[in-house]
């Protein structure tokens, strides 16, 4: 729901995320909706990503961060990475995509 | 660093760890000392070896986990930091050299006030107060208000009040300070111990475990406003009662009335939060847990049979409080600790290996800390054990109780293992 008018280097972003799992569930963060706003800067080298965690106080909310750094920095040599920990709007499980529910109860 | 994030306030591995340790061990202990005492479990009397298993259970193993678990939760409850690391270190080793001290005395079968009670006492009570400074200093710093915390709170109180009352309970039989029936304040330190400690902080971690876990959004709060109201009010009646003189029978039938009524309102909460998951596929942390929230079922019902009175359901005097105690101990907070161990000491575990590797380079998930087949195994042996206890001693078969301890120790053992696999975790890369 959050994917809608973006380009294809965003596309792209997103695609890469997949790759960071929550590692409680098992679920990517795209997929569970975690991933708010991706936006890149191609000529200013800047790539922003707005992230949520299902619950304020997830124990795994660094290691997601920090997943997500080091994803974006190696496949962006050269870029700023600046991942923001968002808590608006408060996630709730309707923003898990078809294949996240699908990925969940497999 | 960011708000809204835990990991900056999470405890120290060498905080959290060892309470699992010494938990599981204790639970072997237990489970060693039931094997070759279970026929006293169809005495007339509670005795002594049956107070040792129970206070081993209570303490060594139930205690011990929730204590640990409560250091790593309350950066997740609370969102702060646990006061002090120190304090929680302190606590551990007055509450291990007390525990012994506490069952030597109880298997030197004297209800008397032996060296070994005032010994093992004052270190438990010493720990307790350690513990009940730590996580209420660490609460009063907390600027959350979720109904977790305030379960927190008051479960840390009755815990002080539940080992003062305790001690106060041996003492009052060598020097009879208060003329009140060693056997209403036993009644009364149970209460507080099993509802007022245990029960409240179930609900507290439950509360904000089962929706996390599960993928539930929306949950019915007010159900556990309710039970909060509810539960206190029923312990504080059946505390203040115990100091009354001859208070009538139904003040007792009143309070646990509505003690039974907040558990249901906990039960309803469970159920609306299972009904509406997200995460339809259990795994073998909620499965264990799920089955420990069935037996609290029965537990109840145990508990409502035993105001009836054993002769009344055509059973030895003092076996439905046996059943009834067997049920909640060993069925419903065992259950839950099997299940939550699973929930909460992989992470631990995991995030102080693997955390800095992610994305770096391929880790294991979490679930592969351990092993889910043998987690399968002892869910099995622990209701087997469950049913084998309900069947010897509903029908006072000997065998049959002797079968339910050894599936127990097989229980506690298969477990141990699997802590010890977690524990004794050797980094892979993969």
């Amino acid at each position: 729901m959050l994917q809608e008018n973006i380009n294809a280097e965003e596309a792209k972003v997103y695609e890469l995320l997949k790759q960071v799992p929550d590692p409680e569930v098992g679920v990517n963060i795209v997929d569970l909706g975690l991933i708010y706003k991706v936006s890149i800067n191609t000529v200013g080298k800047t790539l922003d990503v707005d992230v949520t965690l299902s619950t304020p106080g997830c124990p795994v909310g660094d290691t997601i961060i920090q997943h997500i750094q080091t994803v974006l920095e190696n496949n962006y040599i050269g870029y700023a990475v600046l991942v923001d920990l968002v808590w608006e709007p408060q996630w709730n499980p309707d923003m898990i995509s078809e294949d996240g529910r699908a990925e969940l109860n497999a | 660093m960011q708000v809204g994030l835990s990991t900056k306030n999470a405890p120290s591995v060498w905080v959290v760890v060892p309470h699992f340790l010494i938990g599981a061990v204790s639970f072997l202990i237990a489970s060693v000392f039931l094997l070759f005492n279970y026929e006293d479990l169809l005495g007339y009397h509670i005795n002594a070896s049956v107070l040792a298993v129970l206070h081993l259970m209570v303490l060594g193993w139930v205690s011990m986990i929730i204590f640990g678990a409560l250091y790593q939760l309350i950066p997740v409850v609370m969102q702060v930091k646990l006061y002090s690391e120190k304090l929680a270190m302190t606590t551990l080793a007055c509450m291990v050299a007390g525990l012994f001290f506490l069952i030597a005395a109880f298997l030197g079968y004297k209800f008397q006030l032996t060296n070994n009670f005032i010994i093992g006492g004052s270190l438990v009570i010493t720990a307790i107060v350690l513990f009940a400074f730590n996580t209420l200093k660490s609460a009063l710093e907390s600027k959350e208000k979720s109904i977790s915390k305030y379960y927190i709170m008051a479960s840390v109180g009755y815990l002080a009040l539940t080992v003062l009352l305790g001690l106060f309970t041996v003492i009052n039989l060598s020097y009879n300070i208060l003329p009140v029936a060693h056997t209403e304040l036993m009644k009364t330190h149970l209460v507080l111990g099993l509802v007022g400690w245990f029960l409240m902080l179930v609900i507290a971690v439950a509360a904000k475990l089962m929706p996390m876990f599960l993928i539930v959004h929306k949950t019915k709060e007010n159900l556990l406003r309710w039970a909060f109201y509810l539960i206190n009010a029923g312990i504080l009646i059946i505390f203040v009662s115990v100091f009354v003189k001859q208070t009538p029978g139904y003040v007792d039938l009143f309070s646990f009335v509505l003690i039974f009524a907040g558990l249901i309102m906990f039960l309803l909460f469970n159920y609306d939060v299972f009904s509406h998951r997200m995460r339809r596929k259990l795994d073998i942390g909620m499965k264990l847990s799920a089955v420990g929230l069935i037996i609290l079922v029965a537990a109840i019902l145990s508990f409502a049979a035993a105001y009836f009175g054993s002769a009344a359901l055509g059973l030895p005097a003092g076996r439905i409080e046996i059943i009834s105690g067997l049920l909640l101990v060993y069925g419903f907070f065992t259950g839950l600790i099997l299940g939550q161990t699973y929930k909460t000491l992989p992470f631990i575990i995991w995030l102080y290996y693997y955390q800095k590797l992610v994305g770096k380079q391929k880790v294991p998930l979490v679930a592969d800390l351990y092993s889910d087949k043998l987690a399968a195994i002892h869910l099995f042996s622990f209701v087997l054990s469950l049913l084998l206890f309900l069947t010897g001693l509903l029908f006072s078969v000997k065998e049959v109780l002797f079968l339910a301890a050894a599936a127990m120790l097989f229980t506690s053992l298969v477990y141990g293992f699997n802590v010890y696999k977690m524990i004794f975790h050797k980094k892979i890369i993969i």
